[in-house]
């Protein structure tokens, strides 16, 4: 079947797609038009997206900057009146900070997935959308960063939390794991960093030349700075590919270990709730699902203002829906086992927490009952009908193929995922091992509105990437397409 | 530099003639360098498959950070005691986490570091001349080959890029 045949055959209809395409190298890939363009093309379709803005953009720009704004004002209160401004009170010591630093970490968790794990496995559906979902990476881990430093209620001592020679000679305490968190989150933000402007190299030559091209030479001597003398030489390229792989190899186990250690700031507590060996797993599946949902809330707008749908194909997105559903799966597997084993393990403490958190006190629960619905509850039945219900759909292809079903699904598992991290934060600590220990939380507008600002930190930073750095990896885009060939594709 | 470049260069349209060229050059002795729009497999074919000596800067260092980090926490917890319930002061379990994001991190940086001085010192050893630095195609869709060679030597290998199809060869005697 020739290649053009397929690709409408995709592009038209999901029926006729065959379980499992042959894929030549040569020939582009069946599902992503952008790989049967010329190397000319693909340069032109990649620099119209950094065109001056439409007015809409700014807007846009406006309204995440308002957000940011309101953050903005909410921090420096909390900074200025101290954590009692917030509802983090005794015995909730581990509010919306907490569940901000988790929510965060796991949105990034998407970018390295796609840009190192699925770079070693070959992927070929992740070039697209690599860039990204990395820069994602990075402005999440960014935003995360930041709520640790605030839960301390004091950051200008933030430095406390690094070992170095002191005049008391005091030490961090290794075994702790807030200690692991500080070296895991500053590793993994360093390394996405690194990894993330060492694919933006080439790209930056690309940009600089194509300046000069159109006779941009203000922004071609920006350019050049940042592309650090590349010309695309065969020296170049074998140490620029050999250092990438590497760096794809080094960030593959920060995928899995920093959810991990983050997990067991919760697991390495004997809280009933947190005290579990399946945190790991759990936490790390559940980054992965909620930061593939982002990547697709974010970039089906992207496909659709920028017209990229030869780029981010049906093809593409049907994959990243594919590795969403097979997270939450494994998510509602997780859930289902919490609740078995606080059954099985006999514990009365462990089965009070798993009956509080549906049901809310531990009096009878009823519809019109005695008591209002609490926070955690509502956190609680939002995450299931997000994370386990909502999905579901994916299950049948043309769900996956529909852009507005997939895009509202991926919505409700952002919203779903950051109150599953708010059930596992807030929920636990209301109910200790002794009723004299037990109390509610209730948020106040100053964490609500540092909640909000996050998302407006995320958010503006992102849209700011878009107008200035390729927001797709131009240099892979034409390692995935056709070469040009006197003789014609061929097996070499 | 530029200024003493004495060899030949040309650009080339279609990848096939690039390394068609690419091996006759090789075959005659000669090591190209080749400049590209983005990697392809097929030009590190016809050069002899080239190797990046980056994978042992990578090891090494990460060696030395996963050395680091189980230093520094067993030192720190041997110079400020926290003794918790009999359990050991110098705990290998907990002190593995800091190791391994100390090899991580120590891998990244010195890999990066590494790989900026290797193309440093490629880019002075196999020079290229100004003009083919300022070609603006071979960052968008042209292919280069850069010979460097005695002036006596020019003529042939103009002769050869040209019969390998160059849409346009240029000769630099220093």
């Amino acid at each position: 079947m020739a290649s053009t045949t397929i690709l409408e055959t995709v592009e038209d209809s999901s029926r006729s797609l065959p379980f499992r395409e042959e894929i030549d190298e040569h020939r582009g890939h069946p599902g992503i038009r952008a790989t049967t363009f010329s190397y000319g093309q693909i340069n032109d379709d990649m620099l119209e997206m950094l065109e001056k803005p439409h007015p809409s953009y700014f807007l846009l720009v406006l309204g995440f900057l308002s957000a940011l704004l309101l953050g903005a004002v909410s921090l420096a209160i909390q900074v200025d009146v101290g954590i009692g401004n917030s509802g983090i009170s005794h015995p909730i010591a581990w509010g919306f900070y907490i569940t901000d630093f988790v929510f965060w970490v796991g949105i990034g968790h998407a970018g390295t997935l796609i840009s190192a794990v699925f770079y070693l496995t070959r992927a070929p559906w992740r070039t697209a959308i690599y860039r990204s979902a990395e820069a994602m990476t990075v402005f999440a881990v960014m935003t995360a960063g930041l709520f640790p430093l605030l839960h301390t209620g004091r950051p200008w001592l933030a430095y406390w939390l690094i070992p170095y020679p002191n005049e008391r000679y005091l030490w961090v305490n290794f075994k702790s794991p807030l200690a692991w968190d500080v070296f895991a989150v500053t590793t993994y933000m360093s390394v996405s960093i690194m990894f993330f402007l060492l694919g933006l190299v080439p790209d930056m030559a690309i940009l600089r030349d194509e300046a000069r091209i159109r006779g941009k030479i203000l922004q071609a001597k920006i350019y050049a700075i940042f592309a650090m003398s590349w010309r695309g030489t065969n020296h170049q390229w074998i140490h620029f590919m050999r250092g990438y792989l590497i760096f794809a190899g080094l960030a593959t186990p920060l995928v899995f270990s920093v959810h991990s250690i983050v997990s067991w700031d919760f697991a390495m507590a004997s809280i009933p709730g947190w005290h579990t060996t399946i945190f790991a797993p759990y936490f790390v599946a559940g980054a992965i699902f909620s930061g593939m949902a982002m990547v697709m809330s974010v970039l089906i707008p992207v496909r659709i203002v920028f017209r990229l749908e030869d780029y981010i194909s049906n093809h593409v997105v049907d994959k990243v829906c594919q590795v969403i559903l097979f997270t939450s799966v494994i998510v509602s597997y997780a859930y289902a086992t919490e609740f078995f084993i606080a059954w099985y393990s006999g514990s009365p403490y462990e089965r009070a927490v798993f009956y509080f958190r549906p049901f809310g006190h531990m009096a009878t629960w009823s519809l019109t009952g005695d008591q209002p619905v609490s926070f955690p509850l509502l956190a609680f039945y939002l995450m299931v009908f997000c994370n386990v219900i909502a999905p579901i759909p994916l299950w049948r292809k043309k769900i996956r193929y529909n852009l507005v079903s997939v895009w509202i699904i991926c919505g409700l598992i952002n919203v779903g995922m950051w109150f599953e991290r708010f059930n596992i934060v807030g929920s636990s600590l209301q109910r200790d091992f002794h009723p004299y220990n037990w109390g509610e939380y209730w948020p106040t507008l100053v964490e609500v509105g540092i909640t909000i600002g996050s998302f407006g930190f995320f958010f503006t930073l992102f849209a700011l990437f878009m107008k200035a750095l390729p927001p797709m990896a131009i240099m892979e885009l034409k390692e995935a397409a056709e070469p040009p060939m006197r003789k014609g594709n061929h097996e070499h | 530099m530029s200024t003493k470049f004495s060899g030949v260069w040309g650009t080339f349209e279609y990848l096939d003639d690039t390394t068609e060229a690419v091996e006759e050059l090789r075959r005659k002795g000669v090591v190209p360098t080749v400049l590209s729009p983005c990697p392809r497999h097929e030009i590190d074919h016809a050069l002899g498959e080239p190797q990046s000596p980056l994978p042992f800067i990578s090891l090494f260092f990460g060696a030395i950070g996963c050395t680091i980090g189980y230093s520094l926490t067993a030192w720190t917890a041997s110079d400020w005691v926290l003794p918790v319930g009999g359990k050991p002061i110098v705990a290998i379990t907990p002190f593995t986490i800091v190791g391994f994001e100390m090899t991580i991190l120590h891998a990244a940086i010195f890999t990066l570091l590494g790989l900026t001085i290797l193309i440093i010192i490629d880019s002075l050893k196999n020079p290229i001349p100004k003009a083919a630095r300022e070609y603006l195609r071979f960052q968008r869709d042209r292919f280069g080959i850069v010979v460097r060679c005695e002036a006596s030597q020019c003529e042939i290998y103009e002769e050869l890029l040209k019969r390998y199809q160059a849409e346009e060869v240029y000769v630099e005697k220093g």
